[in-house]
């Protein structure tokens, strides 16, 4: 049997709730192709993380939703808002779906595979290792984007993500990236975050350097 | 020998040409899903259904064509695996439009779904491009539509089809932009689309 969190009741703002369940959804989606389509079982694993999150996050709503509905205005108002939360939470648990195929190895047909690899912007996840250049720089001043092609859409911090994370976010050791860009991009952003290549042009390896 | 193994290929093309569809058209019903209920629209709304049936009737396509593919034993997982693909994918689909079923309803949008999607009073708006508009034949990175005009491009329709809003694709005449934002944008939306363009024009069509 699985573990199944016990989920308690702390008070946080439905809006909050609800915008992070739609972020972390669509993270999911993304990455659940991504897993599929070039059957990448530790991307799989980082889908069937968030969903048990997005779990966390649909019993916090609901709780959430019965105290704050007082009277049948608010419960008719608050029923919308429980039925987008549901689908939101149908939409994870479909990634999930989609993890499920890499993780019981059934994965999808090598043709298929091998059409996308032409075609297909990839995403992956890498591990920062403590001797990267990217520790300790925000995401805007590394500029991977321009450098090599790369985006990096979502941080897995521990058991926090921070998703479309802005530049002036700051990488720090073991943080997990995720990243999307074109195969040859993704492999360059690999070896920097693993510390394999010292030196991305154009960024200091100097702190005080602006 | 030879031809069989280039029929193989051309029925694994026509899967996958199927099952982009299919996915970028379920991503799609995602966005308009969740802008319909920030703006209040039925018109996405109804948008975002129609495709549900779209994207049925593509769904059939898409398993016809993998269960044709005249696979091998050994082959059996891997197309299992894409059926199972084509399954979720609806699933997501049907998820985008149980969203906007919940404007369809006429459920009055809770007002924190609106701090939710964040930009509140704006409106979704369709535009029709027509010819001799400055953004016939420019992609949409090249017609940034969105300096431009402040407008965010939601989706292209072009015939009975959404596209999704991807930097290259390219802007007939004829298509319909679906973009959100403030009343005046709209303004500049709609002249920008119109032969008069941005600059010189004193009326909007």
């Amino acid at each position: 049997m699985p573990e199944f969190e016990k989920v308690e009741y702390k008070p946080k703002p439905v809006r909050e709730i609800l915008l992070e369940m739609k972020n972390l959804s669509e993270l999911m989606i993304d990455l659940a192709y991504s897993a599929a389509l070039f059957n990448d079982k530790e991307l799989a694993e980082e889908v069937l993380e968030l969903e048990k999150k997005v779990d966390t996050l649909a019993y916090l709503l609901d709780m959430t939703i019965m105290i704050a509905a007082r009277n049948a205005e608010d419960a008719e108002a608050l029923a919308g808002v429980a039925k987008v939360a549901g689908a939101t939470d149908k939409i994870s648990d479909a990634a999930a779906d989609i993890a499920t195929i890499v993780k019981q190895n059934i994965g999808i047909h090598p043709i298929v595979t091998k059409i996308f690899e032409q075609a297909e912007e990839h995403i992956a996840r890498a591990r920062v290792d403590e001797k990267s250049v990217m520790v300790g720089k925000k995401i805007g001043k590394l500029n991977l984007t321009a450098k090599i092609g790369v985006d990096i859409i979502a941080i897995r911090r521990g058991r926090d993500w921070i998703v479309k994370p802005s530049d002036d976010e700051k990488i720090l050791a073991d943080d997990i990236l995720i990243a999307r860009g074109t195969p040859l991009g993704i492999s360059k952003f690999r070896d920097i975050a693993e510390g394999k290549i010292k030196r991305i042009v154009g960024v200091k390896d100097d702190a005080t350097a602006k | 020998m030879m031809q069989q193994q280039s029929n193989h290929d051309e029925k694994f093309k026509e899967i996958v040409e199927k099952f982009v569809e299919l996915k970028n058209t379920s991503e799609l019903m995602i966005d308009l899903a969740y802008s319909s209920l920030l703006l209040n629209s039925k018109e996405l709304a109804e948008g975002v259904y129609k495709l549900e049936e779209y994207v049925d009737k593509l769904h059939t396509e898409y398993e016809l064509a993998v269960l044709s593919s005249k696979f091998k034993e050994e082959e059996a997982k891997g197309i299992l695996g894409l059926i199972r693909l084509g399954v979720v994918t609806e699933e997501i689909a049907d998820a985008a439009a149980e969203i906007a079923e919940v404007v369809l309803r006429e459920i009055e949008p809770h007002p924190v779904m609106k701090l939710v999607i964040e930009e509140a009073d704006e409106t979704a708006t369709y535009v029709r491009v027509s010819e001799g508009s400055p953004l016939v034949n420019k992609t949409l990175k090249e017609a940034r539509i969105q300096e431009e005009t402040g407008m965010q491009v939601l989706a292209i329709k072009r015939g009975d089809r959404y596209l999704r809003p991807k930097p290259d694709l390219m802007i007939n005449i004829g298509d319909v932009i679906i973009a959100s934002g403030f009343a005046e944008g709209e303004e500049n939306l709609k002249k920008l689309a119109s032969p008069s363009g941005l600059e010189e024009s004193s009326r909007a069509e």
